[in-house]
């Protein structure tokens, strides 16, 4: 019963990803406002220059913190730029594209503040 | 049925509030700040690979970025965070159906806490 | 005692596949008059070639339809004193995100086979209707529904505006109405060119002529699609 209708790819944004949007933004939120209260108002100084950073690093918390902070904040905002860019009409494949694209560019940045994130726990 | 023609302008109508009433503003808004907080984001991340590079490369990058003209972009992004956060909070109550019918003065007492909020942080930016 | 204004008509004209432009016509018009009557008036006395859709001029029909000053209206509800002064310009164009037929004329052949599928109950109980869904008496009067199939929430959506291929406000909540989420129904709204899709700008209701509320009946159709699909995952019937 397509009268009427264009064929769905399936390819744009569903309940899941829909969902997984709002709750990492809810997350997003939390996690910033702990993540503004103590990196710039509990710690004495602010956190601006190396050594303070180093040496606040070596409280196992804070790595954990930041890099749960990071998934959440890429995720939310590369499903949240997919969004944007399926509003642009893109083609099946062209969609293909930008779902590896983001992918990549997702998975890219949470390993690579992972590993910024254990360089600098390892300089203390 | 086909789609109707596609038309450049239809991008640029997204942003067009004229004629439009204030939940397009807040649609725009949000928009906006996400694509602009998205791209600091990249930035941000880039950035503090200059930690990696050791004490020198990262303390001269704080002088270079106590430079008001850096300070007035922190100040964007902050008040483009506050105003996506809240009115991702009023986006995420009102599909949950929790805040019946009162968005528009949801958005307007949220943005009201932006506007003081980044105040606020303008203030202490800058007093010094 | 009726007023008299000139008044400025600025009409949307298209034929076929010729560049549109924009007619002018002074008319003197009773502001109290709606701005239906005077394009009715300059199809009738200034321009037989002026296609223009109209039915019952009562906001029953939803027929009427235009953006008037470059907002969604139903026109023959409208009253020229509320979209403009003596003296003033109207601007009538068709409305948005509808392929144009001619003038001021639009395609809604899609929309109303998406409304059919959805179910959405032309005739329900007042109390059910006027609870926006929340009570169901069976024994009750009934009415005829508020959505009048005017297409001004669809006009209106920035969604609708860059695809047709997402359904709308009108037919998600008429979905959400006819209260019956069965599979067929699923498959459009529960779908990423349905529910999901929209944006919260909340211009639908802004623009609803009748009533319906079709921004938060979406809302109100992501909760129960939400709690299916979570009674689903649980294995609850």
């Amino acid at each position: 019963m397509k009268d009427g209708f264009d064929v769905t790819s399936r390819l744009g944004e569903g309940a899941g990803l829909w969902f997984l949007k709002i709750l990492t933004g809810f997350l997003v939120i939390v996690v910033l406002v702990i993540h503004l209260i103590v990196n710039h108002l509990i710690v004495p100084g602010g956190l601006l220059s190396y050594a303070d950073i180093v040496q606040y690093y070596q409280i196992p918390i804070i790595p954990m913190m930041e890099i749960v902070f990071l998934i959440f904040v890429v995720t939310h905002a590369l499903i949240g730029l997919r969004s944007v860019l399926l509003d642009l009409r893109p083609s099946n494949i062209l969609l293909q594209w930008i779902n590896y694209g983001l992918g990549v560019l997702g998975i890219g940045s949470i390993a690579y503040g992972v590993w910024l994130v254990l360089v600098i726990v390892g300089r203390g | 049925m086909e789609n109707h023609p596609s038309r450049p302008t239809n991008l640029i109508k997204w942003f067009d509030p004229r004629h439009r009433s204030l939940g397009t503003w807040a649609f725009i808004l949000n928009r906006l700040s996400g694509l602009g907080l998205t791209l600091y984001l990249f930035i941000h991340l880039i950035m503090l690979g200059q930690l990696a590079k050791g004490p020198e490369a990262y303390d001269g990058f704080i002088a270079l970025v106590k430079n008001p003209v850096f300070l007035a972009g922190e100040l964007l992004v902050v008040a483009a965070a506050l105003i996506h956060g809240l009115n991702g909070i009023r986006i995420g109550i009102t599909s949950f159906g929790i805040a019946g019918g009162k968005q528009k003065q949801l958005f307007i007492g949220f943005m009201t806490i932006a506007v003081i909020a980044i105040i606020y942080f303008a203030i202490r930016m800058f007093a010094h | 005692m009726t007023q008299t204004w000139q008044v400025t008509f600025e009409i949307f004209r298209k034929k076929g596949d010729q560049p549109s432009f924009y007619d002018q016509f002074e008319l003197e018009v009773d502001p109290d008059e709606y701005v239906l009557d005077g394009v009715e008036r300059i199809w009738a006395f200034k321009d037989r070639s002026l296609v223009f859709s109209h039915a019952c001029h009562h906001s029953t029909c939803g027929a009427c339809g235009m953006l008037v000053n470059g907002v969604e209206k139903l026109t023959c509800i409208t009253t020229i004193r509320s979209v403009t002064k003596d003296g003033g310009v109207i601007r009538v164009e068709p409305m948005r995100n509808f392929p144009v037929i001619s003038d001021l004329s639009v395609d809604m052949t899609t929309f109303y086979q998406r409304m059919e599928r959805v179910g959405q109950q032309p005739v329900v109980s007042v109390i059910y209707e006027d609870s926006k869904g929340k009570f169901d008496p069976d024994d009750d009067l009934l009415r005829l529904s508020d959505c009048i199939e005017c297409g001004l929430c669809i006009s209106a959506c920035p969604i609708a505006l860059t695809t047709s291929a997402y359904v709308g406000p009108a037919v998600l909540a008429g979905a959400q109405q006819s209260g019956d989420l069965n599979p067929c129904v699923l498959e459009i709204v529960d779908s990423e060119n349905g529910a999901w899709r929209c944006h919260s700008a909340f211009e639908c209701t802004e623009v609803c002529p009748s009533h319906v509320d079709p921004a938060w009946r979406i809302m109100n159709l992501r909760k129960q699609l939400v709690s299916r699909r979570i009674k689903k995952f649980f294995g609850v019937k």
